[in-house]
């Protein structure tokens, strides 16, 4: 008997425990496979490549067998580290893991939120107790509203924590500024050992607009901000802040605040002070003082549901520190405001809020450019579309 | 060849290599390696020999300095408080560098013997207990961590205008902030991957499964070639030298 669980409700609501205290009920299965948010908790990060992923659940001793769940390019990625694939890619290599293995049921944390569309209709229809694929599977996830026909829906109740936000506050008292447009021209980018990313690009980013970065996972989404901010150089190519020539990666990063799809990808201390003491350090020349003031800090760190500067970041629960992740764009320190997959893992109020707070950005005269699969969470910015695709990028 | 037998052969080697041989001893050693790297290893061999180019030159350049440019003299001359020439000073630092190329060479030689094998193909075929082998997967996970964590902190601290990306005057003087950003991201990973994945899908002792491999054999194929004609070498280059002093 097929069984299906979908565990909803608004953030900090227990859902996540209440995933692991079904996991523990020997109603639902003995073991489980397990695909968390974000790669520590959704590969095994016992192996080196691809290839090794595949072949530690694929050996695993199974009585019986389920079609494989093939969505990644399994031959062409075989050699590569596992957390060099992008997020969805990696939540695509988890289901794939999981088809091979013999684990008979599946519980996923709000993974499913990193694939494209096409991507998450085909593990909606792998998860189908229609299919009768897996035996049991317990879900989390935002983008999925209850009723689910043949799943057992089960609402978490709003807690009223100290942990509340909203991110219009934050971008409330921000004063207009014009934003340096963003040029590209000529830019190649590829990965040692891979297929062109980008293959002589050229694109011009508009100040007083947001973009939305479009395309499939792996198409190299996250791999442009990365570019942008100077974390990878390209092989080619050249960019312009306004008419200044600009090399983020030999310069340093001066004009992006930029919000990573994993928030613990972002944090350069261990508390909220450290961090932006350090940012504060960094940034001083070319920032407002008044931006970065303590007191302005912690008060719009308040607004995202942090009440202290000495919060340490770590110790907060993940859907707390993907707010606080906004923080820094938010904050209006610099001109450009990039945010790489911000929804993800969020519930809807809070989505809508951070929408129209990105909206807000963009009448006040700064640059977004965002990342998501979330076509509800993007219909509430106005924004223009940057398809990404066979190593190019087009306005669409 | 299995990686049995091609590790056995590495350890049989660099043991050789570290016990002092004569300059015929030393012949049959090099002549041995040799034909291990042309035979086993092919065209790839040239990849192990500049790899051990990188690891030896900078420690050659700073002995060549101290030794021979500073001291003038080796330290047996200094210990034995004879007259000391900076061509003994030379004559040691050659030994010694040409010591530890020979022992890293042969090290990747016998890795780039199984370069077409993932690091958990090669683990599988060992013939080692359940325990050891998990052990080897945990502490490649352990490295593999690491380097994931110097990623996320190498993301962070550019993004956040702390560290470039091309080598500069800031790197250097935030490096401690880097080694922090790289504990701390280490040790979220491992929590994130201990608190949730491990226990729920006791992922560890499953690994037992995977590693497991039908028990192989110690050794088999070429292996049955290999070893005694090392054995063999190793005698010969043991007594290659003391014949030639008796004589």
């Amino acid at each position: 008997m097929a069984r299906r669980d979908l565990i909803s409700g608004p953030n900090f609501s227990g859902r996540s425990a209440a995933l692991m205290a079904l996991l523990r009920d020997g109603a639902f299965a003995s073991e489980s496979f397990y695909i968390g948010p974000y790669s520590e908790a959704a590969l095994s990060g016992l192996s080196s490549t691809i290839a090794d992923e595949i072949e530690l659940y694929g050996a695993m001793k199974a009585s019986f067998r389920r079609p494989p769940f093939s969505l990644i390019d399994v031959a062409a990625f075989s050699q590569r580290e596992p957390q060099t694939l992008s997020g969805g890619e990696q939540v695509l290599l988890a289901l794939h893991c999981f088809s091979l293995s013999g684990y008979r049921a599946l519980a996923v944390d709000t993974a499913l939120e990193q694939l494209d569309q096409a991507n998450r209709d085909a593990a909606l229809d792998f998860l189908d107790p229609r299919r009768k694929l897996i035996d049991s599977v317990a879900l989390i996830d935002n983008r999925l509203p209850p009723p689910l026909r043949g799943w057992r829906c089960t609402e978490r109740p709003a807690d009223t924590t100290g942990l509340a936000c909203d991110p219009r506050r934050v971008v409330a008292d921000l004063p207009a500024r014009r934003a340096p447009a963003i040029t590209i021209r000529g830019l190649t980018f590829a990965y040692r050992h891979g297929r062109d990313i980008f293959r002589d690009v050229d694109l011009a980013l508009d100040a007083g607009a947001a973009y939305r970065l479009a395309g499939p996972n792996g198409a190299g989404k996250t791999t442009l901000l990365k570019l942008l901010v100077g974390v990878l150089a390209p092989s080619a190519g050249e960019f312009l802040l306004g008419a200044e020539p600009y090399r983020p990666w030999r310069q340093g990063n001066r004009a992006i605040a930029l919000a990573t799809q994993n928030p613990d990808h972002q944090w350069c201390g261990a508390t909220l002070r450290d961090d932006l003491s350090r940012r504060r350090a960094a940034f001083a020349r070319w920032v407002d003082p008044e931006l970065l003031a303590d007191a302005r800090m912690e008060a719009l760190a308040a607004a995202l549901g942090v009440h202290s500067l000495d919060a340490h970041l770590y110790e907060l629960p993940l859907a707390a520190r993907k707010r606080l992740s906004w923080l820094w764009p938010l904050s209006g320190t610099l001109p450009w405001v990039m945010l790489d997959e911000p929804s993800i893992g969020q519930d809807l109020a809070t989505r809508t809020q951070l929408a129209a707070a990105i909206g807000r950005l963009t009448t006040l005269g700064y640059g977004v450019l965002f990342v998501t699969h979330d076509d509800d969470f993007a219909s509430r910015i106005p924004h223009q579309v940057l398809a990404i695709g066979d190593a190019q990028v087009k306005a669409g | 060849m299995t990686p049995n037998g091609a590790f056995t052969l590495g350890f049989v080697l660099i043991a050789l290599g570290m016990g002092v041989p004569g300059p015929r001893g030393v012949a049959v050693l090099v002549a041995l390696t040799l034909a291990f790297a042309l035979i086993e290893v092919r065209g790839a061999s040239v990849i192990a020999l500049k790899r051990a180019a990188v690891v030896v030159l900078p420690l050659a350049v700073f002995m060549g300095v101290v030794w021979v440019g500073i001291v003038g003299e080796s330290p047996y001359q200094i210990a034995s408080e004879s007259a000391g020439t900076r061509a003994a000073a030379l004559a040691y630092v050659a030994t010694l560098c040409g010591r530890l190329f020979f022992i890293v060479a042969v090290v990747q030689l016998v890795f780039l013997r199984f370069a077409k094998l993932t690091p958990m193909q090669i683990i599988r075929a060992l013939a080692l207990p359940a325990t050891v082998k998990r052990v080897l997967v945990i502490t490649l996970s352990l490295i593999g961590t690491l380097r994931h964590a110097v990623d996320r902190a190498h993301i962070a601290l550019i993004a956040a205008g702390t560290l470039t990306r091309a080598p500069s005057w800031r790197n250097v003087l935030h490096s401690w902030r880097l080694v922090q950003a790289v504990w701390l991201s280490a040790v979220t990973i491992m929590v994130g991957r201990m608190r949730d994945k491990w226990p729920v899908e006791n992922t560890i002792a499953r690994l037992d499964d995977t590693l497991a491999n039908d028990n192989p054999a110690w050794f088999a194929g070429d292996d049955r070639i290999w070893l005694p004609i090392s054995l063999g070498a190793a005698v010969v280059i043991l007594v290659a030298d003391r014949i030639g002093e008796a004589l």
